[in-house]
């Protein structure tokens, strides 16, 4: 048996819309904004119109049915049910869409936004693309010079930051709940496995309000720590970052 | 079975085999101390100390601080009360799972089970804890939680004041006396309706073992010890367990999914103290304050935990209601207040925080009392000196240390009431003000962004040092009306006319070329 045209047609855009939900909100576990659905759909719904009225017969083969129900006479019981159906639910869409809201507003922030070239740091103008960690290069000197730097930074880490980071750099610290954004999973591949040495430095040191605006700096309790810490202690602190978790800073060569 | 409670059920089967599995270990095999060194090294020294004296660096900005295993004593334990030595599973409890409203997370996620023995073994040597615990604590038979077991556990909890002395009437640890522990470092006795806060849980087995055994190295005694005067023998301490869970805060408790205030209208009478019934009708939304540790002077042990708001309005005023906990009340002058305090004693005080204008975009002002270029509104209740009483202020703060008290706050008003370890306010201002730019102005279903400071006088809290949460949402909700419902007959109405003037038109033109 034939599948009418039009039948197609709606499965096909159904079947795409119930494949976003279910990548999206199930495999995913991220739910998709509803704004960001309705796009989609839009632009699925015009493709599948133009592949479906791609030439005249095909056109009037698609909107067969639409025209049998609104002109034959014989098929009135079928055209009273429909046109009492749409206009109740658009009646109804109307409707639920005047209610007024009680979801928080949706606030979208870049959680790790691209650097400037230069920032202002320890009231000098530092290049963040040549910026290196200058105690890097003792990893491979002076191993043992290195683990007391290491160890060093571990002391400034559970000092200053364990409280929202975490003892277990899992960012789920004692004050972890309270804040919002939540503190990073240095744990998580995510983070500062993909970063840059110098990127962390920029980030720590000049905290939530030096964001940009993107990120969102009026909501990140992350702290100036230029104002608290010393240099070298920053740089210190991420050499245990990245020798408690395992992962590499990210360079130019990789 | 739906999919989430699938989810739990494959959840609480896991958890309770990954439990029998490790009881089952951790019986049958002791760790190695030299494993356990290079894993305390590396996990646990930055906190416990080299020596295990628990004077790592953070010590000092600890609450509590981390434990001095030189002692060999341990706050959570299973054997008798006249027994110092702890069984190794008590020891592997605590490093599992962590001490909950401590800094001591659990390390489950992260050590293997032979790792965390090890531990075990290597926190023994440094109070040279070589034998094994003789006495194990008898839990008797286990009394199921009813209601007449609980009236009997509150029964013996007031007796004689046993419990109250420092626990309180309604258990929120408010009775104070001045506690400290065996180093003498001031500790303060547990809230028992916070059952977040509890080291171990609030399952009414393990309070029963702390009621029998006590805290060690803290002052809450032991009561199965038969020197006691206010011993209470197995069945009665059961009871005052079972009374002991029951008091657990059923509805000021926070909801991580909840970010908004929703504001009842209410044209019966907006309630303007605490005291008004009015405010049981209202939902509460119950929110994490932590310390402020972001701006100097950071500030790492504040006393509270949690704030509670409800809301209500009318047509001209809006009434926000504040709830928290609060061991003390802080008046200074007052002698019994002084003697209690920590050690200046400053007056106890809350601040709601607005923007000065509802955002258009989603920029806010700095949630940490707003910047120069975007400043914020706080309205700010201090509860008074022996010489002052309470009062509300306007400010208008430009960062933390930028702030402004109005000479004239007569805007704002406020009322308080404390009892049993509780504070409870409200603040009340007119929805609309003059002076439009420098208040934030109020509208019926609009999203305002709210935040909330509080300070415990007796706990050295003031200025920069206080708790905080961070931005939430008040909304205005807007009482029902038949607009939704005229919009949508309306519409119902048009669609249905378009279609038949459709079909209609399309009939006729077929009829016609039929013809």
């Amino acid at each position: 048996m034939k599948i009418p045209r039009l039948l197609q047609a709606v499965v096909v855009i159904a079947g795409v819309y119930f494949g976003f939900l279910i990548v999206f909100d199930y495999l995913l576990g991220a739910v998709i904004p509803k704004s960001l659905l309705t796009m989609y759909m839009f632009f699925v719904a015009a493709g599948v119109f133009m592949v479906f009225t791609y030439d005249e017969e095909k056109t009037r083969e698609l909107v067969a049915p639409v025209k049998a129900l609104v002109e034959d006479p014989a098929k009135r019981g079928a055209r009273n049910l429909v046109f009492t159906l749409i206009p109740l639910l658009i009646g109804y869409s109307v409707y639920s869409q005047l209610q007024p809201g009680f979801e928080a507003p949706v606030e979208l922030r870049t959680i790790h936004p691209a650097p400037p070239s230069t920032a202002k740091i320890y009231g000098k103008r530092v290049n963040l693309l040549s910026l290196e960690n200058p105690f890097r290069k003792v990893e491979k000197e002076d191993p043992e010079k290195f683990a007391a730097l290491v160890s060093d930074g571990a002391a400034v880490y559970i000092k200053n930051c364990q409280y929202c980071h975490g003892d277990k750099l899992d960012g789920k610290g004692p004050y972890a709940e309270g804040l919002n954004p939540t503190p990073l999973n240095f744990q998580d591949i995510g983070t500062i496995a993909q970063l840059q040495e110098s990127y962390l430095f920029w980030r720590i040191t000049t905290g939530g309000p030096g964001l940009p605006k993107e990120a969102a700096p009026w909501i990140s309790s992350m702290p100036v720590w230029q104002n608290f810490l010393s240099e070298e202690e920053i740089w210190k602190v991420i050499l245990f970052l990245y020798d408690y978790t395992g992962h590499r800073p990210r360079s130019w060569e990789h | 079975m739906n999919y989430s409670a699938m989810r739990n059920f494959v959840r609480s089967v896991l958890t309770v085999l990954a439990f029998a599995l490790t009881t089952v270990a951790a019986n049958s095999q002791s760790g190695d101390i030299d494993s356990g060194e290079v894993v305390y090294v590396k996990r646990c020294l930055q906190c416990h100390g080299e020596e295990g004296d628990g004077l790592g660096p953070a010590a000092e900005r600890l609450n509590p601080p981390p434990r001095d295993f030189t002692l060999g004593l341990f706050k959570i334990k299973t054997t008798a009360f006249d027994e110092d030595l702890p069984n190794d599973d008590d020891l592997l409890r605590m490093i599992r799972d962590g001490m909950p409203g401590t800094a001591m997370p659990g390390w489950g996620d992260m050590l293997s089970q032979k790792d965390m023995l090890d531990v075990v073994a290597y926190i023994k040597t440094f109070a040279e804890l070589e034998e094994e615990p003789e006495i194990q604590l008898d839990f008797g038979t286990q009394i199921a939680i009813s209601d007449e077991s609980i009236a009997a556990g509150k029964k013996l909890f007031e007796q004689g004041d046993r419990c109250t002395e420092c626990h309180g009437l309604e258990g929120k640890g408010d009775a104070i006396k001045k506690l400290k522990n065996d180093n003498g470092e001031r500790t303060w006795p547990r809230n028992l309706t916070k059952p977040w806060t509890f080291r171990a849980s609030n399952d009414p087995k393990d309070i029963f073992a702390r009621i029998s055994i006590g805290i060690p190295t803290t002052q809450m005694p032991s009561f199965a010890d038969p020197k006691s005067s206010k011993k209470l023998s197995i069945e009665e301490r059961w009871h005052v367990a079972n009374y002991v869970n029951s008091l657990a805060k059923v509805e000021n408790v926070v909801n991580p999914e909840n970010f908004v205030i929703q504001a009842g209208r209410r044209d019966t009478g907006l309630p303007t103290t605490p005291d008004d019934e009015a405010w049981k009708d209202a939902p509460s939304s119950t929110f994490i304050m932590v310390p402020q540790i972001v701006a100097k002077q950071r500030f790492f042990l504040t006393a509270n935990d949690t704030i509670s708001a409800r809301a209500f309005y009318d047509d001209k005023r809006i009434a926000i209601y504040l709830e928290w906990d609060d061991r003390t009340k802080s008046i200074p002058g007052d002698p019994k207040a002084a003697s209690i305090a920590d050690e200046n004693l400053s007056e106890d005080a809350v601040a709601i925080q607005f923007p000065r204008i509802i955002p258009k975009g989603m920029e806010k002002p700095y949630f940490l009392m707003g910047s120069a270029t975007n400043p914020v509104n706080l309205w700010r209740w201090s509860s008074g000196t022996t010489e002052q009483s309470e009062n509300g202020t306007i400010i208008d703060a430009m960062g933390i240390l930028d702030q402004q008290p109005r000479d004239d706050s007569s805007g704002l008003n406020t009322a308080s009431s404390y009892k049993n370890g509780t504070w409870r306010v409200v603040m009340t201002r007119s929805l609309q003000t003059a002076g439009q730019e420098n208040n934030l102005q109020f509208e019926e279903g609009r999203f305002v962004p709210v935040a909330f400071f509080a300070w415990d006088g007796s706990n050295g809290e003031t200025g920069t040092a206080h708790a905080m949460t961070t931005w939430y949402w008040l909304q205005l909700k807007p009482a029902a009306d038949s607009k939704p419902l005229i919009y949508a007959i309306i519409a119902a109405l048009l669609t249905g006319a378009i279609l038949m003037w459709w079909s209609w038109g399309a009939q006729s033109r077929a009829r016609e070329s039929a013809a």
